[in-house]
């Protein structure tokens, strides 16, 4: 495939790999911090092959995974009303909330549909005006803007039977809540290639700046990540904080206007709950008064929805880069991909699930 | 986060007044909403698809220039490494 | 910051789809509920297909139902599968499909179209793959009862003395070789589903393997060590049930996995990893790397084999793990998932 198999190249990546060894005269602490590129790494065995040189920290980049357990109550509170057909992506089915999933709630009788596309969900709900069809609205700010364009044309269109449950976050007031952390050992970040394909990269410039790390905005093949590790790895041996960028081939300094445009005039900050890290400020996205009726939590009355939060899995340590999935005492034990106990064992992008599924076999032998 | 990826148009339409498209990738098609691109986007052209939306073009030229030098550096050290064997 | 964390899934109190995507649910789903009740020797193997043996001649025997939605997809419908399905299932256990009962549960309201269109292919793919359907049911359920329809086909078929592939006989020093290009069904069949709405130039591959069978066991006889056929749960699934049923460790080699343009790009798309897209026209067969050439050329010789390859190869490391070796050097588990892969967004 164009513009993507190229960046697979083994003998590029191989000759890259080499590279960075021989640019680090020590051990740096990187982090990804989007799933994405956490999948990319643990698939390709790519800190495996750099220990040396980089030790790779992998971020909350995982939509899915810090979505907040009040959200996921509150689907799986819609997803159970006979009225209501629930649309979601797919990867949020499995997520645990405090009772059961997505999943459990289709085999308990509850409408549940996977959507690739937000757009998707309001074609469904224009053919199924009987039915109240909601769409579970989770993501970054790469999300933001199909989301938005959903609730932006049910309004054009007049739609009276579609709403979204929002929960989306934004990436830097995470990275500043980390950083901020006493025992943050993060030294240099790869930041999400596809949310500045959005955003741009401005926001970063005063992080960089106030906490002395490169952040080199990175893309999601291997060698994108390779060359990203690269140029950060570079910025630290020469003592430079900079903002660089790596995926110039979909990302510009103010990233898509137009996005941005509409994302603000449905959306607006909000603060967060993340899971498995806790409440930050302004990090989220909530749906503007003009756009209530599409709101689903302003439509549906959500009351008695009771949020456990017993402390059994370590998800916020692996989430903030503080444990590895594998110093987890219940990593592939208690907690394994059939049996959750936290998001990033669920999602196909956490961390967990990633060391699980692919790194099982570096304690094998 | 955020799957996307690259797509070619191959037709440009409009539905209900919203900017759509019909993206190739690699063999699969799919319609795309091209609201965020329409300005810059014409057929033939790539876009980054993200849930069915095009969230911006790819810089062919870049995108060429960054394998090009990816490219001459793993060149460069396959040849250091055969130098380092020689006697 | 805080740290808080989500309370454990209590184990699933009822059926979930993932108990039937062929994954770890479903063997759990197996093992935990009705192995237990049905206990013998014959179902413990847990082959494609069982062999019993009556007055000195081994029969296969083999059940699966079908349930796919939608019932037409490009590449064929549930009637042709339902006959590929179990003859395919009988072929792997190196059975020559004889025979074969159908099933049917309609859907009140199902257009005779449809059906007819169903049962041509079926009598058309029993003819093709040379069975006889000789026994059959037919019940009829309230609409909303049933999809369309669901079709079970039980198989029999006569087994030869000299021919006996089995899971457990994979052994350490076998080459691992598919019969051709990965992940068509399961793409095929995701085209053809509503709310995903792409279009690929993905056909199924469904298809009798009985040809590709009869020319590995005329070249190389009983090396050939296993055979199965990767449905649900794709490649994957199925080299991780072999390598648990004989204790093996398999290695595979990403470049040499056949994958075409456009199964690829459909996993792109939706996030999806090839091997563990669902085939119904496929096999893997195990056997000796001295052999394992003569097989390759022998399923390239039929046309529904020209693409075979060799994947990877079975080590003695790592019993009960599947492992595949990147392009740069690295290696990765290749597990089995516990249900069905699901589109992401990340």
């Amino acid at each position: 495939m164009k513009y993507l198999s190229e960046y697979r190249d083994p003998k590029v990546a191989r000759g890259l790999i080499a590279e960075i060894k021989r640019a680090a005269t020590r051990r740096w602490v990187l982090m990804e911090v989007c799933g994405g590129q956490t999948h990319t790494i643990v698939k390709q065995g790519l800190d495996e092959l750099l220990d040396d040189a980089v030790e790779m920290v992998h971020g909350p980049g995982c939509p899915v995974c810090v979505t907040p357990l009040e959200q996921i109550d509150k689907a799986l509170a819609l997803a159970s009303r006979p009225d209501v057909i629930f649309t979601s992506f797919g990867d949020m089915l499995r997520v645990p909330g405090s009772d059961c999933d997505l999943l459990q709630v289709r085999a308990r009788g509850g409408t549940v549909r996977i959507v690739y596309s937000p757009l998707d969900a309001l074609e469904l709900a224009r053919k199924n005006p009987d039915n109240e069809v909601v769409f579970f609205a989770v993501g970054f700010e790469t999300t933001a803007p199909a989301n938005a364009m959903a609730v932006w044309r049910a309004k054009e269109l007049g739609v009276k039977n579609f709403s979204v449950l929002v929960s989306h976050v934004t990436v830097p007031p995470a990275m500043v809540a980390l950083l901020e952390s006493p025992d943050n050992r993060v030294q240099g970040f790869l930041a999400a290639g596809h949310v500045c394909t959005i955003m741009g990269w401005t926001e970063y410039e005063p992080i960089a700046a106030k906490y002395k790390v490169p952040i080199v905005v990175t893309g999601f093949e291997p060698l994108d990540i390779l060359e990203g590790m690269l140029l950060a790895v570079r910025q630290l041996e020469e003592g430079r904080h900079e903002v660089e960028n790596q995926y110039v081939r979909s990302v510009r300094r103010d990233g898509n206007q137009p996005a941005q445009d509409l994302v603000s005039r449905v959306f607006e900050l909000v603060d967060r709950n993340w899971r498995g890290i806790g409440p930050i400020p302004r990090s989220g996205l909530g749906v503007r008064a003009e756009f209530a009726d599409f709101d689903a939590e302003r439509r549906f009355a959500l009351e008695g929805i009771h949020t456990a939060e017993p402390e059994i899995c370590r998800a916020g340590d692996v989430l903030r880069g503080v444990l590895k999935p594998f110093d987890c005492p219940a990593f592939g034990t208690m907690c394994t991909p059939e049996h959750p106990l936290g998001a990033p064992m669920v999602s196909s992008e956490g961390a967990c699930a990633a060391y699980y599924n692919y790194g099982r076999f570096r304690s094998a032998v | 986060m955020c799957l996307g990826i690259p797509g070619r148009i191959v037709e440009v339409h409009d539905t209900q007044g919203l900017p759509m498209g019909v993206v190739d990738f690699g063999g699969v098609r799919r319609e795309v909403c091209l609201a965020y691109v329409a300005d810059q986007i014409k057929p033939g052209d790539y876009a980054i698809v993200h849930v069915g939306f095009a969230i911006s073009k790819v810089d062919e030229k870049e995108a060429k220039r960054t394998f090009e030098v990816l490219r001459e550096m793993s060149q460069l050290d396959e040849l250091e490494w055969m130098q380092d064997l020689t006697p | 910051m805080t740290t808080t964390c989500p309370i454990p899934i209590a184990t699933a109190e009822r059926v979930q789809l993932g108990h039937g995507s062929g994954g770890k649910m479903s063997a759990a789903l197996v093992r935990e509920r009705f192995l237990p009740l049905f206990r013998n020797d014959i179902l413990g193997q847990l082959g494609d297909a069982a062999i019993v043996d009556v007055a000195g001649q081994s029969l296969a025997i083999s059940t699966d139902t079908f349930v796919v939605q939608p019932l037409e997809f490009p590449g064929g419908n549930i009637g042709s599968l339902a006959v590929h399905g179990t003859v395919n299932d009988l072929a792997m256990m190196g059975a020559q499909p004889c025979w074969l009962s159908a099933g049917f549960v309609l859907e009140e309201g199902l257009s005779f179209d449809v059906l007819d269109r169903v049962v041509q292919s079926m009598a058309d793919a029993a003819r093709e793959a040379r069975v006889l359907l000789v026994a059959g049911d037919t019940k009829v359920v309230e609409r909303g009862k049933a999809d369309g329809i669901f079709i079970n086909t039980t198989g029999v078929g006569l087994r030869p003395a000299d021919f006996s592939p089995a899971p457990a006989r994979a052994q350490p020093g076998d080459a691992v070789i598919v019969s051709g290009p990965i992940g068509r069904h399961g793409i095929a069949i995701m085209t053809a589903r509503e709310g995903l709405a792409f279009e690929a130039e993905v056909t199924s591959d469904s298809a009798a393997l009985t040809p590709l069978v009869n020319a590995l066991r005329e070249r190389v006889g009983d090396a050939v060590h296993t055979l199965r056929d990767p449905t649900r749960g794709g490649v994957a699934s199925t080299l991780n049930e072999i390598a648990a049923a004989a204790g093996i460790g398999i290695v595979l080699e990403e470049h040499l996995l056949p994958i075409p343009g456009p199964v690829a790009a459909a996993c792109e798309m939706l996030g999806f990893d090839p091997l563990y897209v669902a085939n119904e026209g496929l096999l893997v067969a195990f056997v000796p790397d001295a052999q394992a050439d003569d097989a390759v050329h022998a399923l390239r010789s039929h046309p529904l084999g020209r693409a075979a390859t060799r994947i990877g190869r079975c080590v003695r490391e790592h019993p009960g793990m599947v492992v595949l070796s990147t392009g740069i050097g690295g290696t990765r588990v290749v597990d089995m998932l516990p249900g069905d892969q699901l589109p992401r967004i990340c």
